[in-house]
């Protein structure tokens, strides 16, 4: 144990009595905002730190919870809040989670006693720094060489206090926030499945309106939602979810703003949709820069390069196979420019475009492909209905229908 | 589950008593059924048993009657007392028999509930057996010589269930009728009164049985051993005639005094309410006698004192003329004798039904005449029959198989000398219940011998069945298992009480252990010796007797346990294991002071074995109840749940008769007696109506009388579990149906126990009882350990697992073959079945070198596994199994078995252990691509690739096939199939059917006009060769004509175009295709498990 300088024996006590008061009072008052504070570990308050130095030094501080009644009634929060603070300041994290979860068990059974549900901002914090606890705990675990569980132990509480806020009443309010933390536990671990009964809980339920809750809270639960449809590559309803993700985050945000369109960009090309330039550069999403520009030009290699690169971080945020599929994209815009091209020499015969010209186009882009292959992807495209028209096999031609042989997306997504 | 199975064997004693239950309700319905049961020797050992008893009954009953007969009583009592009460009051409340045991049922059942339940059901389901003997046999006798005939009837209509089938069957023997009717009636009170005992059963019972008992009482004494009961009776009657002294000194004071509590306030009330309902003529003259008798715990004692010489000497009379009715008349009756005899073997709860017969005995006398022909059946036996049924299912499936058989023909005998012998009250008292055990046990015995059962119980029971027997027979079925249940729910109170006492539950098992000896004594023709280990099984029975030492062990072990579960299922357990040390004679030599704690229990576990050991039938209603009853009520409210449980089974019991009748017709296919009780089940299901009827106000009823009592008597426990009886009654009604289906199992049950049931009997012959039983039951520990283990295993409880000391049970393997088949295990593995690492490796490297088929290796390979998973072997050589294993499986596409390989492979590799990490990720990437279609798993899969292994070709190409499918470029897919390394094809083979539809539906949208077949074939894969021109592959025209018929297959338009090359319409194909049904197609979508198919393709 470090010594503290400067803390006296006296100084100590009284910080600690300090705090028991202020949170006594808290309660008392039903001071959401302070009691939040109070509870906010990871904030590192200077009052919190100075507390925690002041439990180290003053190490009996059982003895002062259990010393009036104002605090004995919270001693299980009070007690293993304390023995949380010290050890989260002496960087024992696995320590200061086991101490924390403890201290908001017992801070939940009271608050299931409140009748108001004032005390939404202080289970806010706690929440939260349940959460961010066990993601520090396992950090800890992890480089300890021991399996971090935390984040799933943090999960499981959280799951429980969902089921105190999830009824009727004043206190449903505070689900959502509850839910979007489940989230942020569940993406991490990896297990999205999880999400699903929660999503039903407040989808289903007719008894609470959707628009009552946080708005803070709705653009979180949208981001999630719409990052859950996009691994089903179900588009619309990503782009939908996203968008009011998008439209209801406040503008400020930029970090907030930039996660969505993360999400949001992939989702907008796959139903062809490009974004500007300046969105890509304002928001530092440069990484897809290269993939629209692929697309506008019909460069596959373009594409392929711009994949390969940041293939670790598209695997990771999910993404990769929705821009993988946007080859077919590229193709119809090679095709594209290709008849274009034949429509200046010679407008008559536009429309037929020979195979081996497109094997030639794609030669020059440094793809390798014969015959067969480019045949097969002339075909997809045309059962994918990026191309209007037909394939004769005898004459190796592609045959383009005359009216609008190119059809353009337009916020549908590219099926079959 | 430790109880059960515990209780199986510690119940042993209680079995043996279940079997004398049984037995006895052989004997009744031997007696109705003697003749009839067909069993030429059971019938001649019948008839010839029944002399015996009866000479010696008459003898005796007359001569000792009064004594006997108490003497019977009161042991039942105190088998009772030691199985449910096994505490100390419980002792004493032996003496009150069955009333009293029911009282200690009660009393049980707040402090026992689950560790008692065995003994309970054993217990209940004897007295329920003893008082549906002795009331069959009162019944008769009293009917016969009471007017009570005709309320029995209407009785018996109330209990109907069963007892209308008996009726039919007993009609047909004209005495029969009438009596099967009334002892219907009797067991039904008698069950009611079990029913009644639970909540207020122990008055209701005590009064019905006093009431009824004269007839019932009587019965279950004369079951016990008709002739013992008489004596015994008489005995009570003398005893009794202090009534008060009765009560007080057979049904112990203890149980009386609960009784006594219930009876007095429970007496007037089931009175008024007795005599409200039905029982308007009963409860009159039963409540008068009852209330006496009742009123104070004296119920039994009062009423049997006075009834109880009458019985007794009715009994005798009735015996005489049972033998010689039941033996004529019983023909008939037998079959349903036979029927009642197969229930009453599922009974096996003899003991019990001593106690009980004791108690009904006493209260019968007073009752008999009024309870018997009233209500008791009625209501009582409504009431009864729910907890009673349910014990007595309870107590069938436990004790019924194994029990009944081989027990009982030794132990009448003894049974019928103890009698004789009896000395004192008291000694007469302890013999009497040592003989009612012994009686118990030779019913019991006899059921399985039958024939000596029949006659031993004839004797006894051929009092209750000259009464009943025909009757009785059937009704004894019912109330037998009514009795059971009464009994079991005794037990379970009793251990209930004894739980608050960790000691009493041992003195219970003690006394359990010592009833058995006693049993075994009574097998003995000496009545002394018998007398003697009564005493002893007594005086272990009294918790004062317990070595300071044994205490203090049994405080530690229950202070380990976490919450009531695994407190009482660590109860069962020391009650096992005091019940071996008892039976060993460590009990006293043993240093329980050092004396390791035994593992906790899984309390899952125990309570499924008891559950099913209490109600086989009604096992899988009890375990769904059972989880919410714990939830809901701790300690007192246990109890009551049990009633409830027991009373719900009671329901389900009489709905069982039926389901008893078919099984024991299943087993005793000989007997007529089957046909016969088939015969009555069906004549009960054409009563049906009316019997539902009472069955239903039985139902109700008996929940009601138990809130009667409840209130009165039980205020504390029952309150709560009124309800859930109600709803559970029901369940178990509806349930009922269910224990058919079960008798399989049961059949199983009973053989094993009956085989343990016959070691013990030559063990007892030599008297060298301690021995024997302390080797059985060590193994039966052992079993009964590894059984708990096991279960828990299957399982995965959440809450045991974690209890599992994984290392203790990890197996060192001794085996040496090389050789062996794949089972899947169902228990503890045997180390000698095991073989160590080097044998294994062995085995890996023969199933390599095989040449035999893939089924072979694969069981050899499964059985490999299972020894490294066995003995926690996690190495190379467990990749290599693994891997092994997943190839081979993939060469045949059993994806089932390579799923399994590649789930443990993930995590082997992730532990760091060597092996083809490559190659399985490849597979494992291509699995997914192909077959999962799940692009979050196909993303994580992807992410977790390290940069190592996307330079691996395996890999590579794998994720390159991935490209292809996710954009559906089957030219590019079917040329990775053609170069796929490794098994990677295998794979991909399970997939190119749909790729290939897809190509061919995705061609035929976009070509026009037409496609030639030989460009199809060439890009789709039919054709091996590297295409250059497309249809220049004549040399492939095997691969053509394949992709012919496949396309055709797929309904696509073929034609020939000029040249005669044949080209598909891409046109009129568009709209024609279509996936085929797979020729192969199994109805359980695996083609791969279709043996046939599976053999063709992977027989060398």
């Amino acid at each position: 144990m470090a010594a503290y300088p400067g803390m006296s024996m006296g100084e100590a006590h009284r910080r600690i009595t300090e705090y028991l008061n202020r949170f006594s009072d808290a309660v008392s008052n039903q001071d959401a905002a302070s009691l939040r504070f109070l509870l906010s570990l990871s904030s590192n308050s200077p009052f919190l730190l100075s507390l925690a130095d002041a439990l180290n030094t003053f190490q009996d501080s059982g003895r002062l919870i259990k010393h009036s009644d104002h605090y004995s009634q919270f001693s299980d929060i009070l007690f293993n809040l304390f023995r949380s603070l010290q050890t989260y300041r002496l960087g024992n994290l696995f320590d200061s989670y086991q101490a924390f979860e403890k201290s908001a068990n017992a801070f939940i059974q009271e608050f299931r006693n409140w009748e108001s549900a004032w005390a939404l901002e202080a289970l806010y914090a706690l929440a939260y720094e349940i959460r961010v606890l066990a993601e520090r705990a396992d950090r800890e675990l992890a480089s300890n060489g021991k399996s971090p569980e935390k984040l799933k132990a943090a999960g499981s509480f959280l799951m429980k206090v969902f089921g105190v806020l999830a009824g009727k009443g004043p206190k449903r309010v505070g689900a959502l926030y509850v839910t979007c933390q489940l989230f942020k536990v569940y993406f991490k671990l990896g297990t999205v499945h999880l999400c699903r009964s929660v999503i039903r809980s407040i989808e289903t339920a007719r008894i609470f309106d959707f628009e009552e809750f946080p708005k803070r809270d709705k653009v979180t639960y949208m981001y999630y939602t719409g990052r859950l449809e996009v691994f089903n590559e179900n588009f619309p309803a990503a782009d939908n979810k996203l968008s009011y993700a998008l439209t209801h985050c406040n503008p400020r945000r930029e970090a907030n703003i930039r996660m969505i369109l993360k999400y949001l960009i992939p989702v907008k090309l796959s139903i062809g949709i490009l974004p500007k330039d300046w969105l890509l550069e304002k928001y530092n999403l440069v990484e897809y820069r290269d993939v629209v520009q692929a697309l506008r030009r019909g460069d596959l290699r373009l594409l392929r390069h711009a994949l390969q690169e940041h293939e670790d971080r598209f695997l990771r945020s999910g993404v990769f196979l929705v821009l993988e599929k946007l080859e077919l994209q590229v193709y119809q815009r090679l095709v594209k420019k290709i008849y274009i091209i034949q429509k200046q020499k010679d407008p008559t015969k536009a429309h037929q475009v020979k195979l081996e010209v497109i094997v030639k186009a794609l030669k020059w882009l440094e793809m390798d492909m014969d015959v067969d292959e480019v045949e097969c992807i002339m075909s997809i495209l045309i059962y994918k209905n990026l191309v209007k028209g037909y394939f004769a096999h005898k004459s190796k031609v592609v045959v383009l229908s005359k009216q609008d042989p190119f059809p353009k997306l337009n916020g549908k997504p590219v099926n079959s | 589950m430790m109880n059960q199975v515990g209780s199986t064997e510690t119940i042993a004693p209680a079995d043996p008593n279940s079997f004398e239950i049984r037995h006895v309700v052989d004997a009744s319905q031997g007696q109705t059924s003697y003749f009839p049961p067909t069993t030429g020797s059971e019938a001649i050992s019948w008839t010839i048993h029944r002399v015996d008893h009866s000479s010696t009954q008459n003898g005796i009953l007359p001569s000792s009657t009064p004594t006997y007969q108490y003497d019977y009583q009161t042991q039942p009592p105190t088998r009772n007392v030691q199985d449910g009460l096994n505490a100390a009051s419980l002792p004493s409340s032996s003496s009150s028999v069955g009333a009293t045991n029911v009282s200690q049922d009660y009393n049980g059942y707040a402090s026992y509930p689950n560790s008692t339940d065995p003994y309970g059901y054993g217990t209940t389901g004897y007295p329920g057996y003893y008082n549906s003997y002795p009331q069959q046999q009162p019944n008769h006798s009293s009917y016969q010589q009471q007017p009570n005939h005709s309320s029995y009837q209407q009785e018996p209509n109330h209990s109907s269930y069963q007892q209308q089938p008996n009726h039919s069957s007993y009609q047909q023997e004209p005495n029969h009728s009438s009596y099967q009717q009334q002892p219907n009636n009797s067991s039904y009170q008698q069950q009611s009164n079990n029913s009644s005992y639970q909540q207020q059963p122990n008055s209701s019972y005590q009064q019905q049985h006093s009431n009824s008992s004269y007839s019932q009482p009587v019965g279950a004494y004369q079951n016990t051993g008709a002739p013992y009961q008489p004596l015994s009776s008489f005995q009570n009657t003398g005893s009794y005639a202090g009534s008060a002294s009765y009560s007080s000194t057979y049904y112990n004071p203890g149980d009386y005094q609960t009784a006594g509590g219930y009876p007095s306030s429970g007496y007037s009330n089931q009175t008024s309410t007795w005599s409200d309902g039905s029982y308007a003529n009963y409860t009159p003259h039963q409540y008068a006698n009852y209330t006496p008798d009742s009123s104070t715990s004296a119920y039994s004692s009062g009423t049997v004192t006075a009834p109880s010489s009458h019985y007794q000497q009715q009994q005798y009379k009735q015996w005489a003329d049972y033998y010689s009715q039941t033996e004529v008349s019983c023909a008939p009756g037998t079959e349903n004798m036979t029927v009642a005899s197969k229930s009453n073997v599922g009974c096996p709860i003899p003991g019990v039904s001593s106690g009980y017969s004791t108690s009904t005995s006493q209260a019968p006398p007073s009752y008999t005449s009024s309870w018997m022909p009233e209500s008791s059946s009625s209501e009582f036996s409504s009431v009864q029959p729910a907890a009673g049924i349910s014990s007595a299912s309870d107590a069938y499936w436990q004790h019924g198989a194994p029990s009944s058989q081989i027990h009982i023909t030794s132990t009448m005998q003894p049974q019928s000398q103890k009698p004789l012998d009896p000395k004192t009250s008291y000694d007469s008292f302890l013999d009497q219940q040592k003989a009612a055990y012994s009686q118990g046990h030779n019913l019991q015995y006899p059921a399985t011998h039958q024939v000596p059962q029949s006659y031993q119980s004839p004797a006894n029971q051929q009092v209750p069945q000259s009464y009943q027997s025909p009757t009785q027979i059937v009704p004894s079925s019912d109330t037998r298992r009514v009795s059971k249940l009464q009994i079991p729910t005794n037990p379970r109170i009793a251990s209930n009480l004894t739980f608050g006492l960790p000691k009493t539950d041992k003195d219970s098992s003690t006394t359990g252990v010592a009833v058995k000896p006693a049993y075994i004594s009574v097998s003995q023709p000496k009545a002394n010796e018998k007398v003697s280990s009564n005493d002893a099984a007594d005086s272990m029975l009294k918790p004062g007797t317990f070595p300071k030492s044994l205490r203090g062990y049994v405080e530690r072990a229950l202070v380990r346990c976490k919450g009531d579960m695994q407190m009482e299922a660590c109860q069962d357990f020391m009650k096992e294991m005091i019940t071996k040390a008892t039976a060993d004679g460590t009990l006293y030599t043993r240093d329980w002071d050092t004396e390791p704690l035994f593992p906790l229990p899984n309390v899952d576990a125990v309570n499924k074995d008891s559950l099913q050991s209490s109600t086989p039938g009604s096992s899988l209603p009890k375990y769904k109840r059972s989880p919410s009853r714990r939830s809901k009520s701790r300690w007192e409210p246990l109890p009551e749940e049990k009633f409830v449980d027991k009373s719900a089974s009671v329901v389900s019991d009489t709905m069982k008769y039926g389901g008893w009748i078919n099984a024991n017709d299943k087993d005793r296919k000989p007997f007529f007696g089957n046909n016969g009780n088939k015969e009555n089940n069906m004549s009960g299901m054409k009563f049906s109506p009316l019997d539902q009827k009472n069955a239903s106000k039985n139902a109700q009823r008996p929940v009601k009388k138990q809130r009667y009592a409840d209130g009165f008597n039980v205020a504390d426990n029952c309150d709560a579990s009124s309800d859930s009886d109600k709803e559970q009654s029901l369940t178990a009604y509806y349930s009922s149906a269910i224990t058919l289906a079960n008798t399989p199992e049961e059949k199983k049950r009973r053989e094993n126990r009956s085989k343990r049931f016959e070691k013990r009997q030559g063990r007892t012959e030599s008297n060298q009882f301690k021995p024997k039983n302390a080797g059985a039951g060590n193994l039966y520990s052992r079993r009964a350990s590894a059984l708990v283990l096991s279960k828990t295993f299957e399982d995965g409880a959440a809450r045991a697992v974690e209890d599992i000391d994984w290392d203790s049970l990890t197996v060192k393997g001794t085996c040496q073959e090389i050789e062996k088949r794949y089972l899947r295990l169902t228990s503890a593995p045997d180390p000698a079945s095991v073989r160590p690492e080097e044998v294994l490796e062995k085995a890996l490297d023969m199933v390599h070198n095989s040449q035999k088929n893939y089924l072979y290796k694969c069981d050899q390979l499964k059985s490999i596994r299972q020894d490294l998973t066995v003995q926690r072997i996690r190495n190379w050589l467990t990749v290599k199994v693994y891997e092994t294993h997943a190839r081979l499986a993939l060469e045949v596409g059993d994806l089932f078995e390579y799923n399994q390989c590649q789930s443990q492979l993930k995590t082997l590799y992730a532990e760091g252990i060597e092996g083809c990490h490559m190659e399985f990720s490849a597979y494992n990437l291509l699995c997914v691509i192909l077959h999962s279609n799940n692009y979050r798993d196909l993303l994580s899969s992807m992410s977790r690739l390290s940069d190592e292994a996307k330079k691996d070709e395996t890999v590579k190409h794998a994720l390159a096939v991935r490209a292809a499918v996710t954009s559906e470029n089957y030219v590019m897919f079917f040329r990775l199939y053609k170069t796929a390394p490794y098994l990677s094809t295998c794979l991909m083979d399970l997939y190119v059917e749909k790729m290939r539809y897809k190509a061919v539906s995705c061609m035929s949208r976009s070509y026009r006009p037409t496609i030639p077949v030989s460009y199809i074939a060439q890009v789709l894969g039919f054709i091996t060769a590297r295409p250059r021109n497309e249809g220049s592959d004549e040399k492939d025209s095997d691969g053509l004509g394949e992709c012919v018929d496949w396309l055709k297959a797929h309904g696509a338009c073929l034609i020939a175009d000029n040249n005669g090359e044949m080209q598909l319409d891409t046109k009129a194909s568009c709209a024609s295709l279509f996936v085929p049904e797979p020729e192969d197609a199994v109805a359980h979508g695996d083609a791969n498990l279709a043996v046939n198919d599976f053999l063709t393709r992977t027989s060398l």
